[in-house]
């Protein structure tokens, strides 16, 4: 059979299998309907298994399983009788004292020789002896612990003849209360155990038996320990050895984490012995595929809810799951919600210390929900929950799964709500600012100018999942969905993720200019934000039209002093000067301080922004005195309004070190740009586009005062984590790659750089308008590079054009003007041309 | 873990990285893979016999499990995790008791090695070692198809897990692994069609 048939029938197959077997050809009926041919292929492979079955077809393998040449072997003072068990541990057996001195049975453990290793029989004796010593109705003793004279390792325990406390449960149909009583039994012995100091490590239900009697039997108490060595990773390994072979199903996170092992680790293993006792389930849902997923589980994914569980999808079968329990799945839903899941929960804290203090207060909780008393533990306030959540920072994938079903869950809630609503269109917009501002909240952590150590890859997937659910989800109600869409695509350019933003705030935009018509408050701000979208884009054009609609769009709807217009309005000077056009850059910017001094004075950090904005304008105009003071007093006053922490502050202080750097004063300017740089890394950490910038910043500084290699070191980091980020093409990369081309240049390394530099050259030729002195600083600096490869015939013309276009503004122009000068004059003395040389002296 | 210094290794390759080689589909590496585990794990079984002695058995489940320990304290951390390995060690296990039976039948006795948790009490139930062949031929062709079904069949048949282990392993329930193996049950009678007496 290949395997395309074999695959398709697979399924079929498996559901089949499933049902007992005279039931197995009538469910074929449904299938011959549909895919005649298939329901053959099935009936025919079923035909094959009924030969296979009688036949006893691989039923014994040629390795045997029950060992019986071992039965009468003498082990210490017993005598092996059969097989009963067999483990990772090693392998157990019915025995008998065989010196006659006590009747009846024991069973006993032969452990792998292995698992105590070398030097340990003395402390594996020495322990056996104090766990021999604890005695309780509910655990079965430890008789003896010793080693053979042949060197085998073995453990005589009192022999139980009982089911798994599970598959007992479940065969006897217990009710949900009757299950608690029965598992009362074992948390007592579990407490006894605890009052001496032992801690079981191990508990689970093939460790825990329930006699035909219906006493509970807790096996292998401290055995776990006992055959661990004394370095915690070895224990844990043990313990996972002693386990169902490896998965560590009912370990405690701290010990999938190699932490400290109390008694609170019992209390989590309890919890989740009693999670499976009454739903049936782990608390970590359907088992993940490897045993290191479900280490991952155990350590960061929050348990299912206790009452969630039974409608589970992954649930077997709900009904029967109820059944087993004496009820039907809503009532046992019903059951388990409330102070019963409080109580699970909190015994299953991946924090120990927030877990019961101990097994009895865990028992005590217990005891008052069966009496229908009030219980201690307090259920997860939404408070809490979301804290717990936001200092998580999504950590790992799991979390922000839950996160987008959280917000899934808003979603589908203001969905249903909406849709029951009479007054729709009135309720509408309050909804969905209200949804939008939940979940801002929600993505605050997200956010770097909220949390500064969000963890990016993450917070990145979770934002992508959101966006594809709202797309899908919110069609219907498309002022809602282009909101959703805003505050998405906000978030991701804050990250940096530009491109990514782009498609979504687009889509804000088209939804909103469909919806709320083409004069909107809604629609100009999507304007002005898919404008600034476009600038760091470097798409200039279309930044500054896009920019201009929204303006224009709010001037009308809003008047000429508002703050909205403000802030538009430093965005054009923004991609105004961008392109170039500076002088043109000063009256909007102008403009907006006016507005922010009218509207909110001088101590707030908008009109600081103005200023700095007016500033850096006048600065890059070569107006230096008129500059510092504008850009002094946005330092002080973003630090008081806003922090000393805060980006706003870092960015103020560069734009400062930036005129004191053109004046002269480099150190000064230094000291500001490591100030800038600190509060940068920790509030965008190191991938960050706007740390690299800083380091660029950084690097002119240390550059001037001639440090070159620390200054190269500083702008190939800046690079590095820029390219991948905004592409070759950015013009904020082809400033890093000038300077860093510069500075090789001038260390003697000038013949690598063309390359770059021709880059350089035509990305500025490609956004700069001709005449801009960037364009005549890349032609200078190409020209240093071929004057550097002896290929001076090249570098003549480019260093002309170059100085006609470079004016003598103070900083980085200033400086350059000045370099390329002083390479025109020795270029031309070289080459026997004094009259040249002097128009440049 | 001393162990591994005690013992001095026989396999020089480096089992990490060859099982990360198979793991990217690289052939040769995977051939690699098999021949080392298998010597390691046939070496493994001669030495604790040694040890142990006439009278005490050892398991191929107990041999897979010592293996796994002796090798990860070798390899160190960067070794795969033990549901990983048994993936690989399961099918040379496979390997290794087919060549014994054939070396058995060949012999009568001794043989490649004696592993003693193989029957020798009832011969009636050894598969013919041409049987056991054409099955493993059959599973290499299931493995093609449905690597997890040919997993289970290794694993149980071959290794002497219980359902209860190879769901701890695959990390699925005790019941899907029951329904895996009946549906590679029916897959291997298919292709072998006429049963292999004993079996």
């Amino acid at each position: 059979m290949d395997s395309g048939r074999w695959l398709r029938v697979s399924g079929h197959l498996d559901r089949v299998l499933d049902l007992p077997p005279h039931a197995r050809e009538a469910s074929l009926v449904a299938l011959r309907t549909e895919d005649p041919e298939c329901a053959d292929e099935v009936a025919a492979l079923l035909d094959e298994h009924r030969r296979l079955t009688d036949e006893g077809f691989l039923d014994s393998s040629p390795i045997q399983r029950d060992e019986p040449s071992l039965a009468g072997v003498k082990v210490g003072a017993y005598q092996l009788v059969s097989r009963i068990g067999h483990g990772g541990m090693g392998t157990v057996w019915l025995a008998s004292r065989s010196d006659g001195r006590f009747e009846g049975q024991a069973a006993l453990k032969l452990l792998n020789a292995a698992l105590i290793g070398r030097g340990g029989e003395e402390r594996f004796k020495r322990e056996g002896t104090i766990l021999a010593r604890l005695r309780h109705p509910h655990i079965a003793a430890l008789v003896d612990a010793g080693v053979s004279s042949t060197g085998q390792p073995y453990l005589v325990l009192e022999y139980i003849d009982g089911r798994h406390i599970d598959r007992y449960c479940d065969e006897e149909r217990l009710s949900v209360d009757a299950r608690i009583r029965l598992f009362l039994d074992v948390q007592a012995a579990v407490c006894h155990a605890h009052a001496n100091l032992i801690v079981h490590r191990d508990l689970k239900p093939s460790n825990v038996l329930v006699t035909r009697s219906g006493q509970v039997k807790l096996l292998d108490f401290g055995i776990a320990k006992l055959i661990g060595s004394d370095t915690q990773s070895a224990s844990t390994m043990v313990t996972n050895e002693a386990g169902a072979v490896m998965t560590p199903k009912y370990a405690a996170p701290e010990q999938v984490a190699n932490g400290a092992i109390t008694t609170a680790t019992d209390v989590y293993s309890l919890g989740v012995l009693l999670y499976e006792l009454l739903t049936g389930q782990h608390p970590a849902g359907e088992a993940p595929k490897s045993p290191s997923d479900f280490a991952r589980a155990i350590t960061e994914v929050e348990p299912i809810r206790l009452s969630a569980a039974v409608h589970n999808a992954a649930a077997p079968d709900a009904a029967a799951l109820a059944s087993s329990r004496g009820t039907t799945p809503d009532r046992l839903g019903r059951l388990l919600r409330g102070d019963l899941e409080t109580i699970v929960n909190k015994a299953l804290k991946k924090n120990p210390s927030e877990r019961y203090p101990s097994v009895m207060e865990f028992a005590d909780d217990l005891r008052r929900y069966v009496d229908h008393r009030p219980i201690t533990a307090r259920p997860d306030s939404v408070s809490y929950r979301t804290a717990k959540f936001v200092r998580r920072h999504w950590r790992s994938l799991a979390a922000a799964a839950a996160a987008v079903l959280l917000l899934a869950g808003v979603i589908g809630f203001y969905t249903s709500r909406l849709a029951a609503e009479r007054d729709r269109a009135r309720l509408q917009a309050d909804r969905a600012s209200t949804l939008s501002e939940l979940l801002t909240s929600l993505l605050t952590g997200a956010d770097p100018y909220r949390t500064p150590d969000a963890k990016e890859p993450t917070v990145q997937n979770l934002l992508d999942v959101g966006a594809a659910r709202i797309a899908r989800e919110l069609g219907g109600q498309p002022e809602v969905q282009a909101e959703m869409f805003t505050v998405i695509g906000r978030v991701y350019q804050r990250m940096g993720l530009h491109a990514k933003a782009l498609p979504l705030l687009e889509q804000a935009l088209a939804i909103g200019r469909r919806t709320f018509g083409s004069e909107s408050v809604k629609v100009a701000y999507s304007l002005t934000e898919l404008g600034v979208l476009q600038r760091e884009l470097g798409n200039l054009a279309a930044a500054e039209a896009l920019i201009n609609e929204g303006l224009a769009m709010r001037r009308r709807l809003l008047g000429n002093v508002d703050k909205d217009v403000a802030v538009t309005l430093v965005e054009l000077a923004r991609v105004l000067k961008d392109r170039g056009r500076l002088a043109e850059a000063e009256a909007p910017i102008r403009e907006a301080l006016a507005i922010r001094q009218q509207m909110f004075g001088d101590e707030h950090r908008e009109t600081a922004t103005s200023k700095s904005e007016l500033g850096l304008l006048l600065w890059e105009r070569g107006d230096l005195a008129g500059a510092e003071p504008l850009l002094r007093e946005n330092v002080a006053t973003s630090q008081r309004v806003l922090g000393a922490d805060h980006p706003n502050v870092a960015a103020a202080k560069a734009s400062l070190a930036g005129v004191l750097l053109s004046k002269g004063d480099a150190a000064a300017a230094e000291v500001l740009l490591r100030e800038s740089l600190a509060t940068r890394r920790k509030v965008f950490g190191e991938a960050h586009v706007e740390y690299a910038t800083a380091l660029n910043s950084l690097g002119n500084a240390v550059e001037v005062q001639g440090r070159l290699e620390e200054a190269q070191m500083l702008f190939e980091e800046a690079l590095r984590i820029t390219r991948p980020q905004l592409g070759d093409e950015h013009a904020r990369v082809a400033v890093m790659m000038l300077n860093l081309a510069r500075v090789q240049i001038a260390r003697g390394q000038g013949a690598a750089t063309e390359p770059a530099l021709r880059h350089v050259l035509s990305v500025r030729e490609h956004l700069l308008k001709a005449g801009d002195w960037r364009l005549a600083q890349a032609k200078s600096v190409l020209g240093a590079s071929l004057l550097a490869q002896g290929r001076d015939a090249e570098a003549e013309p480019l260093m002309a054009a170059a100085a006609a276009g470079l004016q003598p503004v103070p900083g980085p122009q200033g400086r350059e003007r000045l370099a390329n000068r002083a390479r025109l004059v020795t270029l031309y003395e070289k080459l026997g041309r004094p009259l040249e040389a002097a128009t440049y002296r | 873990m001393g162990r591994a210094l005690y013992f001095p290794t026989a396999v020089s390759a480096d089992l990490t990285s060859l099982i990360a080689e198979a793991e990217r589909g690289d052939r040769a590496a995977a051939d690699a893979l098999f021949t080392a585990l298998y010597e390691e794990l046939h070496r493994m079984a001669r030495r604790e016999l040694s040890k142990r002695g006439a009278g005490v058995t050892l398991g191929a489940t107990t041999l897979l499990h010592d293996a796994y320990l002796d090798i990860s304290a070798r390899e160190g951390a960067a070794f795969p995790d033990r549901n990983r390995f048994m993936a690989y060690a399961a099918r040379v296990m496979r390997g290794l008791i087919i060549d014994y039976v054939r070396s058995r039948q060949a012999q009568k006795r001794g043989g490649l090695f004696e592993m003693t948790s193989i029957r020798t009490d009832i011969a009636a139930a050894i598969p013919e070692a041409a049987d056991l062949g054409r099955l493993s031929d059959a599973l290499d062709e299931l493995a093609t198809v449905d690597p997890r079904l040919a997993r289970i069949v290794d694993l149980k048949f071959f290794c002497g897990f219980s359902f209860g282990d190879i769901a701890g392993m695959s990390g699925v329930s005790e019941r899907t692994v029951q329904r895996d193996w009946e549906k590679a049950r029916i897959y291997l009678h298919r292709v072998v069609r006429d049963p292999i007496p004993g079996v």
